[in-house]
């Protein structure tokens, strides 16, 4: 396709009229033509298949009767309300954060100060279709639906609001509105276990793509602090800190995911008095994160050895103190250059939480696999499992979009015009 | 103000960096430190605030003896201030955050107000309408003069300068130095290491030389570069002049 070996011959793909740019970008050459014209051929008939396969032979009422089970497993109807509040708050949360990203001047000059830029067009135009087909596609019940379609207007709603008035705001409250994820963290947990006031409801009873949602979120949040912990203690000067935090992650990463889970469900038990040792869903979760902060830890490593050692210094030559020095000055600037290996570490980590399913909890593949062994269901594990591709690769894909656009404004050549 | 007696200093690889080097500063004085690429310039500097160790002999700055009490280095730190080569500017942080976060988060003022005090600096070295941006927009001789008004926010009572303009373009050295010099002006105790020649004839009050890890020679201006009484000297002078 259009190689940049040889830019100069050719004008600016941008300047060309429409017809004209397709065929500067896919056939540049006759070669580059044959082989654009080949994959399209090839994609094209992909897409008539799965297309006929979805419309006519698959058979979709496993997943009309079962998208509760799939979604939030045996969590208990009565309830299942603070898990739609949940979902409004995180809808709004995300569209926020999505507006007030793309509102923010950036190198990018072209889409700058625009409301709407090309690509969140699309991106809201997919969010309204998938809200508006897919439960009315799936058969829900109307007020089923029209919680979706909520869901869906909140979450653009606030997308709009935040890209029209976030560029207004000062600094200050800015940074007051990232403190708004932990909260509403906190928050979720809360809603999903019960307690303080909520009636309980044991984990044991969370299941589907909730289960994976928490799982994967918790390891998340607790790994980050816990690898930044561990790539420190192996840069410090304290020989049994550094060799502990070397034997640490060179163990972890050397034993696969699946025993240190056999590991966390059966010994543990033994060790432990019943008493005192966690839940089944918490002693997984715990072993999630420790496995992922391993991860975690290489990836802060190499962001910390990216920082010029001046750096450092000029903090120390100012009067820090090497903490006051490592929270304001080095890591901002390490956690910044292993942002994108991070995301990947946590899209790894979401795609890891199919694990669960083999030590016997009811993850989203879980929960999926024991639709399929029900004979009633015989036959459409086709059908399960491409709604399960699609749930995963949507979870990562967002996770994917959602570091990019924190790259971006974590790049101090983006903030050229900043207020 | 600066006092150092024969310090010696090995780097970890077993290299003599100073062998047995002296220099003493007075209050208000500025002392400019030439002498030949390796002869330990950086590295003597350096251990006035404890970015560099030594083994022997004795350093005492603004009346504290360094030594390895970590609090007593943090109290050295904070009223000397140091300007690198490679600026050393905090990327990530807007310039007028760069002035402000030490003074905020180690001398516990009051935000609002270093802020004001900061844009008086940023006033006085000419770049106060560069405030909000980042160090990276930035032209090298602009983002030394953030480096020194950075190192003035915290009101030190000695300001280091390892060769504050070498890294720079020739056309913006010039901005630098006068930036240099006005402080000198006011009376502030410099140690600057530098090859400008002009500079130190016009700002220092002692040009000192050093060479192999000690200090050679030590002269007002005008004899140093007129009239060096060593052979070493005369050498380094043949060189840059
Ligand atoms: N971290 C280190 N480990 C080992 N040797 C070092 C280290 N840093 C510097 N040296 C050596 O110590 C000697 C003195 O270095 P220093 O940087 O103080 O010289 P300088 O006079 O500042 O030179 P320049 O004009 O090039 O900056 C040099 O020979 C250098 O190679
Ligand atoms: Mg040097």
């Amino acid at each position: 396709m259009g190689t940049p070996s040889f830019p100069a011959k050719r004008l600016p793909v941008a300047a060309l009229l429409p017809l004209k740019r397709l065929r500067a970008q896919l056939a540049p050459t006759v070669a580059d033509g044959l082989l654009s014209l080949g994959l399209l051929a090839l994609i094209a008939w992909a897409a008539v298949q799965l297309g006929g396969w979805a419309i006519g032979r698959a058979d979709w009422a496993v997943l009309q009767l079962n998208s509760m089970l799939l979604l939030v497993g045996r969590y208990p109807l009565a309830e299942q309300w603070r898990l739609w509040l949940l979902g409004a708050l995180l809808a709004a949360q995300a569209g926020l954060s999505w507006g007030l990203l793309r509102a923010w001047p950036r190198a990018d000059r072209r889409e700058q100060g625009q409301l709407w830029p090309r690509h969140d067009r699309i991106a809201a135009v997919l969010i309204t279709l998938l809200a508006l087909l897919l439960p009315a596609a799936l058969g829900l019940a109307g007020a089923l639906q029209g919680r979706w379609w909520l869901l869906a207007a909140v979450l653009l709603a606030l997308r709009w609001a935040a890209g029209r008035w976030g560029p207004g705001l000062h600094r200050r409250t800015l940074k007051l509105l990232g403190l708004l994820w932990p909260l509403l963290y906190l928050l979720g947990f809360w809603l999903i276990g019960g307690g303080l006031g909520l009636a309980a409801v044991a984990p044991g009873e969370w299941g589907g793509l909730l289960l994976t949602l928490v799982m994967a979120s918790f390891a998340m949040a607790l790994s980050f602090p816990l690898g930044v912990l561990l790539a420190l203690g192996r840069r410090s000067n304290l020989p049994l800190l550094r060799w502990g935090s070397v034997a640490y992650i060179e163990f972890i990463r050397g034993a696969p995911l699946i025993t240190l889970l056999f590991i966390g469900q059966n010994i543990l038990g033994f060790l432990l008095p019943a008493s005192i040792s966690p839940d089944r869903v918490w002693r997984a979760a715990w072993v999630l994160t420790l496995f992922a902060a391993a991860y975690l830890a290489e990836a802060v490593r190499s962001g910390l050895a990216a920082v010029p050692r001046g750096q450092l210094e000029a903090a120390r030559s100012l009067g820090l103190n090497q903490a006051q020095a490592l929270v304001t000055v080095v890591i901002p600037q390490a956690l910044r250059v292993a942002l994108p290996t991070m995301v990947g570490q946590f899209i790894a980590l979401v795609q890891d939480t199919t694990l669960l399913s083999l030590i016997g909890l009811l993850d989203l593949l879980g929960m999926a696999r024991g639709i399929m062994a029900n004979p009633e269901f015989l036959g459409h594990s086709s059908e399960l499992y491409l709604v399960l591709a699609v749930l995963y690769w949507s979870c990562c894909a967002a996770l994917g979009l959602g570091s990019r656009a924190l790259e971006r404004r974590l790049d101090p050549r983006s903030l050229a015009g900043r207020p | 103000m600066i006092r150092a007696e024969g310090v010696e200093k090995w780097y970890p690889n077993g290299f003599h960096a100073l062998r047995g080097a002296s220099l003493t500063v007075n209050r208000g004085e500025v002392v400019v430190i030439m002498g030949p690429s390796g002869s330990g310039k950086s590295t003597f500097i350096r251990t006035f605030n404890a970015l560099e160790d030594f083994q022997k002999g004795s350093i005492t700055v603004d009346g504290l003896a360094l030594s390895n009490d970590v609090r007593q280095i943090d109290a050295i730190r904070r009223e000397v201030g140091m300007v690198f080569q490679q600026f050393n500017l905090f990327p990530h942080l807007s310039v007028l955050e760069n002035l402000t976060l030490a003074p905020v988060l180690v001398r516990k003022r009051p935000r609002a107000e270093v802020e004001l005090q900061a844009m008086a600096l940023l006033e006085r070295v000419g770049i106060a309408e560069q405030a909000e941006k980042f160090p990276g927009q930035l032209s090298g001789g602009q983002q030394q003069r953030v480096a020194i008004a950075r190192a003035l926010c915290m009101e030190p009572r000695i300001l280091l300068f390892d060769e504050p303009t070498s890294s720079l373009d020739p056309e913006m050295v010039r901005e630098v130095l006068d930036v240099i010099q006005a402080l000198a002006a006011e009376a502030i105790t410099m140690v600057v290491v530098t090859h400008e020649v002009r500079f130190a004839r016009q700002v220092a009050h002692r040009v000192v030389l050093m060479d192999e890890g000690v200090v050679v020679e030590q002269a007002d201006p005008e004899s140093f570069f007129t009239a060096p009484r060593h052979e070493r000297t005369q050498r380094f002078l043949e060189q840059i002049l």
